[in-house]
């Protein structure tokens, strides 16, 4: 490795993206999932993290010229069991899709964070070897959840452990032009904690929770951009009896409605989207 | 040239070597008055007494002959006092002699002074930050900008990379950039946008405020912006130590480098390392290298840092990350945190604000 190699003049006019599969979705994050980055996505359970997921191992095997990356994705997954009859459901409403598009993705099942720091060096031959352009990591929290104790040295450990595993992300990001998506579960935000401000400089609400991602202020420094979906309920379909008040107010139909955010990414402005979770999947709603 | 053999009576020469002053350089850069004590001699003028006259002329590159009277500045201007001798005056000029170089390169305080007021500095396109620090990032100095993720630092390394190459004629300083990407937050659609916006700025100032339109109708579309900034991914400590090292031999060949950013200084750092002396030592190798860089061929070096928890007294505070030694790498530290989604407070040692608060877009 000399220091000459590691210039990049020129610079190259676009960052090659992987779509999300719906146009509206795309948009919203400027033509998709960027490659060279860690992208972390992280909401409350049952939002719809692991749907997005699945969505992105198909839609990276669709050619580029269709907004793929026309390779095979690996999955690591933190949380049991994986879905692979949502998985097999999916890739029937993906048009464009080449031939047994599950046997492009490979799956490992990931149980702390010392078999995930094992894992990444093998990578280092397995992702040139088998062509993969994707890496999911679903999720990253469950793997530090009780494994480490509330003390600051204990902290400090664990924060070293975000970024030897951020480097080496980063690493094969930058050596194979991979993606990497990773997701992150929430925690609540007790009170007005003014003198601790970890990074989320807005308030973030789900199902009626204020919320921030979990793992903290050192693991928001490991990733490049953070996208936050949450859902809300919202009553619907009041009929007019109800709206004038004069109805029993027994009948309430609540929807779930749910969103995706930019929290931040260094090309994006703050902005939202709506989606709906369909058989064939997230689909984005304008 | 050595005092001995300088054409002066053997007395004050005796004096002149057992108070240390061997050589020509050490006379040169010290105090009349120190002098003069050092020598056990008075130092007045017009006496009939038993002293000695030394002019030395300064080095060429000051300016100000010491020959002819200074008017007396708050810095001290230094000037050998004119021992007047009695009897024969013996006068000794020493022009051209070829110096050291650690002293052809000293400067008064007053020259220092004049020179960072008459530099230009680097905008970084919003007008309240530009005022806290004190113009703008200035060339010679390290600054370092350290916040809370997302609050838009990446944002400000590239729209530095982008306004060092506004053209003189517009008031900027038309050089090129150097970016070190540790992270991988440089997004090449984000730096063409800034471009863009900065090239549109650069037409409307020339329409507004320049009605003639001579010469001086520079068009830089966004692509020669992009190609004047030099990018530089690294991905391990050992890459950007190698580049650092590498920075003076690249900027030797490319002189018109202004600006060196590095994004960000801490992630490679902030691992387990087994050997935290090391660490400490690699640290300040590289801060002094990007001194020394900044000093020697008058660029700006900015620094962007992470934030972590420092836990004070019971509670967890937010500073600056790699802690107090790293502290004294920078000349100026400006640290932003969020308090609104838009807003900006920065607190920064850089005199002469303490805090201000601001609002950035």
């Amino acid at each position: 490795m000399k220091p000459e190699d590691l210039l990049r003049h020129p610079l190259p006019t676009q960052t090659p993206k992987l779509t999300l599969g719906c146009p509206i979705l795309d948009r919203f994050l400027g033509g998709g999932i960027p490659c060279d980055t860690i992208t972390e996505i992280f909401a409350e359970s049952g939002t719809g993290k692991t749907q997005l997921s699945l969505q992105l191992l198909l839609a990276a095997q669709l050619p580029i010229s269709r907004g793929g990356l026309s390779a095979s994705s690996l999955y690591l997954h933190s949380e049991f069991p994986f879905p692979s009859r949502r998985l097999h459901q999916l890739s029937f409403y993906r048009p464009h899709l080449p031939q047994n598009p599950l046997d492009r993705i490979f799956v490992e099942p990931l149980h702390s964070t010392d078999h995930l720091l094992d894992v990444l060096p093998r990578l280092d031959f397995l992702v040139p070897k088998l062509n993969i352009k994707l890496i999911v990591i679903d999720s990253i929290a469950a793997l530090f959840r009780g494994e480490y104790e509330n003390t600051p040295l204990e902290l400090k450990r664990r924060s070293g452990v975000f970024f030897k595993i951020s480097s080496k992300l980063k690493f094969l990001a930058r050596e194979f032009g991979l993606a990497v998506v990773l997701t992150n579960q929430v925690v609540d935000v007790m009170g007005s904690s003014n003198n601790l401000r970890i990074g989320n400089s807005m308030s973030l609400c789900s199902s009626g929770r204020t919320v921030c991602a979990a793992l903290g202020l050192s693991w928001a420094n490991c990733v490049n951009m953070r996208l936050f979906m949450w859902r809300e309920e919202e009553k619907v379909g009041m009929s007019e009896e109800e709206r004038l008040g004069e109805g029993d107010g027994s009948f309430q139909r609540l929807q779930t409605r749910r969103f995706i955010r930019v929290v931040f990414a260094p090309h994006l402005p703050d902005s939202s989207c709506e989606f709906v979770i369909r058989r064939e999947g997230i689909l984005g709603v304008s | 040239m050595e005092v001995s053999s300088l054409p002066i009576s053997a007395s004050h020469r005796g004096k002149l070597i057992s108070a240390g002053y061997s050589s020509l350089s050490s006379l040169s850069s010290v105090s009349p008055s120190k002098l003069a004590q050092d020598l056990k001699i008075s130092e007045n003028e017009g006496h009939r007494k038993n002293t000695l006259r030394v002019d030395i002329s300064p080095p060429l590159q000051s300016g100000i002959p010491f020959g002819v009277p200074v008017p007396p500045s708050p810095f001290g201007c230094f000037r050998l006092p004119s021992l007047v001798p009695s009897g024969r005056p013996t006068r000794l000029r020493i022009v051209g002699q070829p110096f050291s170089p650690a002293i052809t390169r000293a400067q008064t305080a007053w020259d220092i002074l004049h020179e960072e007021e008459s530099s230009i500095c680097i905008t970084t396109s919003c007008s309240d930050l530009d005022e806290i620090l004190g113009g703008g990032i200035r060339c010679k100095e390290v600054t370092e900008i350290g916040g809370v993720p997302g609050i838009g630092k990446t944002q400000l390394g590239i729209q530095l990379a982008v306004n060092v190459q506004i053209p003189a004629d517009y008031g900027g300083l038309g050089g090129k950039a150097i970016y070190i990407d540790t992270e991988g937050s440089f997004m090449v659609e984000r730096a063409s946008q800034i471009a863009e916006a900065c090239a549109e700025d650069m037409l409307e100032y020339n329409s507004l405020l320049r009605k003639d339109s001579q010469a001086c109708r520079v068009d830089k579309p966004p692509k020669a912006f992009m190609d004047n900034i030099f990018y530089f991914r690294i991905c391990t400590y050992t890459e950007q130590i190698a580049v650092v090292n590498y920075l003076e031999k690249f900027i030797n060949e490319h002189k018109d480098i202004k600006i060196v950013i590095i994004d960000s200084i801490t992630f490679h750092f902030r691992q387990e390392f087994e050997d935290m002396a090391l660490r400490t030592r690699l640290l300040s190798g590289m801060a002094l290298k990007l001194m020394k860089l900044a000093k020697k061929f008058n660029l700006a070096v900015v620094l962007l840092n992470q934030v972590t928890t420092k836990y004070n007294e019971g509670s967890f505070q937010l500073t600056l990350a790699l802690g107090d030694s790293w502290a004294h790498a920078s000349t100026n530290r400006s640290y932003c945190t969020g308090m609104a989604m838009r807003g900006m407070h920065i607190s920064t040692n850089h005199p002469p604000c303490d805090q201000r608060q601001l609002h950035m877009q």
